[in-house]
């Protein structure tokens, strides 16, 4: 095993350890874990869309090899050709960074509108095709088509449709605030309230799975970490952080709550 | 039946540490001494398993690694998974990156099916880059590289990972945009990932496409199955665990289903205990 990848193992262990360190209560190897994070998270990000994106992407458009602009001395040859409307991105872009000066904080609504209109553009079509009608579509079913069965737990079948139907109409009718909800029509809207609530529910036992699968992963990593290739770096962390978290916790005792 | 009451109410009003630590056990005890529990697959993956089988074979079809470390343990055996179904029908793998981590995810992914690396000769492959795969790399922008793949993959990418020029590159021969592209995947973790492909990449174009997402997004994905905007959907840990049994090559998602199991137990006791503290506890303070 390389130095590199022990040295890695023991920094994932740390950084795990100090994350879950949490459960017990708020500490200083959580808040380095969670600093540590936030800031190579954005770093990380910044460099990679530069090098990715802005380098390649728009350098390589306003300074090609051999461009208009080779005068200046900037020449990026990614296989473009000069093209002068890349320089208004640019600009857009430069203008949002200069939010940091309280003079120029205005500059930054140009950038920030022009990226909102089109994300409103672009979303608007999405949403529309795919979510809306090709849902409603998908929603208007034959009841009672003589080809399906009555009953089916998995596939097509007319109960199935029946509670497609009846959840879609008594669910919308509950957002359907024109008209009090009272006698038959607030039994319906009832009956869509517990339709949303199984939803919810469904919601929430995915989201919980969701949650011990990612520290299956993290557990299994851990366990990894603990064997003799990687010097026993689970372990040994391990032990560190509970000996000194034991002596931070009888420095600074938690207070009751009332 | 006071007695039965109060240490039910004990246990509802029990610290959340010892919750925490219980949790932590219970999925600890069975990956340290390996459980095997049936994994019966669900319609929705066997409707993305017969998706892939379809797709003519030696097909060109596109990748994309839409996660990071944060939720690799649900998306990463999926992805890997889905690689190895697909080489194993001959198709041409181009993969993209909606995530900047993902680049490295796919690096790992095709590390661990390479025979050069990783050689058991019953799950790995003797793939070359160029020729098997490409990795075309992160664009930031989420859905306006979807749409810019959509319309014109070269002006969204003109050099792939390692700097080479998409337009000197022969795998790329006849690829403009998503049309050319037999199948669309995506291995998704959030925003952007399969709402977006669906939205901006399979719905325009009429590609077929699928998707493997974490559990969290499961509820909202899945109506996209229903109406056939998706072919299939791999559901978190367990929707990656079926189709590793029904691509028959059992990985780390089936290994980590026993300690899923016995945590949601553990869960599902306490919501029990809770309740019914909870409903004890009110019918006392309405007594007294």
């Amino acid at each position: 095993m390389s130095f590199s990848a022990i040295l890695g193992a023991w920094i994932a262990a740390f950084l795990t350890l100090g994350i879950f360190s949490y459960l017990y209560r708020d500490n200083p190897f959580y808040k380095i874990a969670e600093h540590v994070f936030v800031g190579i998270s954005a770093a990380y990000v910044a460099a990679i869309s530069f090098w990715t994106q802005i380098y390649p992407n728009l350098f390589g458009r306003l300074f090609p090899k051999d461009g208009p602009l080779a005068f200046t001395g900037l020449e990026f040859d990614f296989n473009h050709e000069f093209n002068i409307l890349y320089l208004f991105p640019m600009l857009l872009g430069i203008m949002m960074l200069l939010s940091v000066f309280q003079q120029f904080n205005w500059m930054a609504r140009w950038g920030i509108a022009y990226t909102v209109a089109i994300a409103a553009g672009l979303k608007a079509f999405g949403y529309l095709n795919s979510n809306v009608l090709n849902q409603v579509k998908a929603s208007s079913v034959d009841i009672f088509s003589g080809s399906l069965p009555f009953f089916s737990l998995g596939g097509d079948s007319v109960f199935n449709n029946i509670v497609l139907l009846v959840g879609t109409l008594s669910a919308l009718m509950y957002f359907y605030f024109s008209k009090e909800q009272t006698g038959n029509f607030g039994r319906f809207t009832r009956l869509g309230i517990y339709f949303l609530m199984v939803s919810f529910g469904a919601s929430f036992g995915f989201a919980v799975m969701g949650r011990i699968s990612l520290l299956v992963g993290r557990f299994n990593d851990l366990i990894e970490y603990s064997s003799a290739d990687y010097n026993y770096a689970t372990l040994g962390v391990l032990v560190f952080i509970i000996v000194t978290l034991g002596f931070w916790s009888f420095q600074n005792p938690e207070r009751k709550e009332n | 039946m006071k007695f039965l009451e109060d240490i039910i109410l004990k246990l509802g009003a029990v610290d959340r540490r010892v919750i925490f630590i219980l949790i932590g056990l219970a999925v600890l005890i069975p990956l340290l001494t390996p459980i095997s529990l049936p994994v019966r697959e669900t319609p929705t993956t066997v409707k993305f398993y017969d998706g892939i089988e379809d797709i003519p074979k030696n097909s060109k079809v596109l990748v994309s690694f839409d996660y990071g470390p944060s939720t690799r343990p649900e998306i990463h055996p999926m992805n890997v998974g889905v690689l190895r179904h697909m080489l194993r029908n001959g198709h041409q793998i181009y993969i993209s990156c909606l995530w900047p981590d993902g680049i490295y995810m796919a690096l790992d992914a095709l590390e661990e099916i390479t025979d050069e690396v990783n050689p058991d000769n019953v799950s790995t492959f003797d793939i070359k880059e160029y020729e098997d795969y490409i990795l075309l790399g992160y664009r930031p922008g989420a859905e306006a590289v979807i749409k810019g793949l959509a319309s014109d993959l070269r002006k969204v990418y003109t050099v792939d990972v390692n700097g080479n020029f998409i337009d000197d590159i022969e795998m790329m021969d006849g690829i403009k945009n998503l049309n050319d592209f037999a199948y669309i995947y995506s291995g998704s973790a959030g925003y952007p990932g399969t709402f977006e492909w669906v939205k901006y990449g399979g719905d325009p174009t009429g590609v077929p496409m699928s998707s493997g997402t974490t559990s969290v997004q499961v509820n909202e994905v899945i109506p996209y199955v229903q109406t056939g905007q998706l072919i299939g959907l791999l559901a978190g840990m367990p929707g990656a665990a079926e189709y590793e049994k029904l691509i028959n090559v059992p990985g780390i998602a089936i290994q980590g289903m026993a300690a899923q199991s016995f945590a949601h137990i553990v869960i599902v006791i306490f919501i029990v205990f809770g309740n019914l503290a909870f409903f004890i506890k009110q019918r006392r303070d309405r007594k007294y």
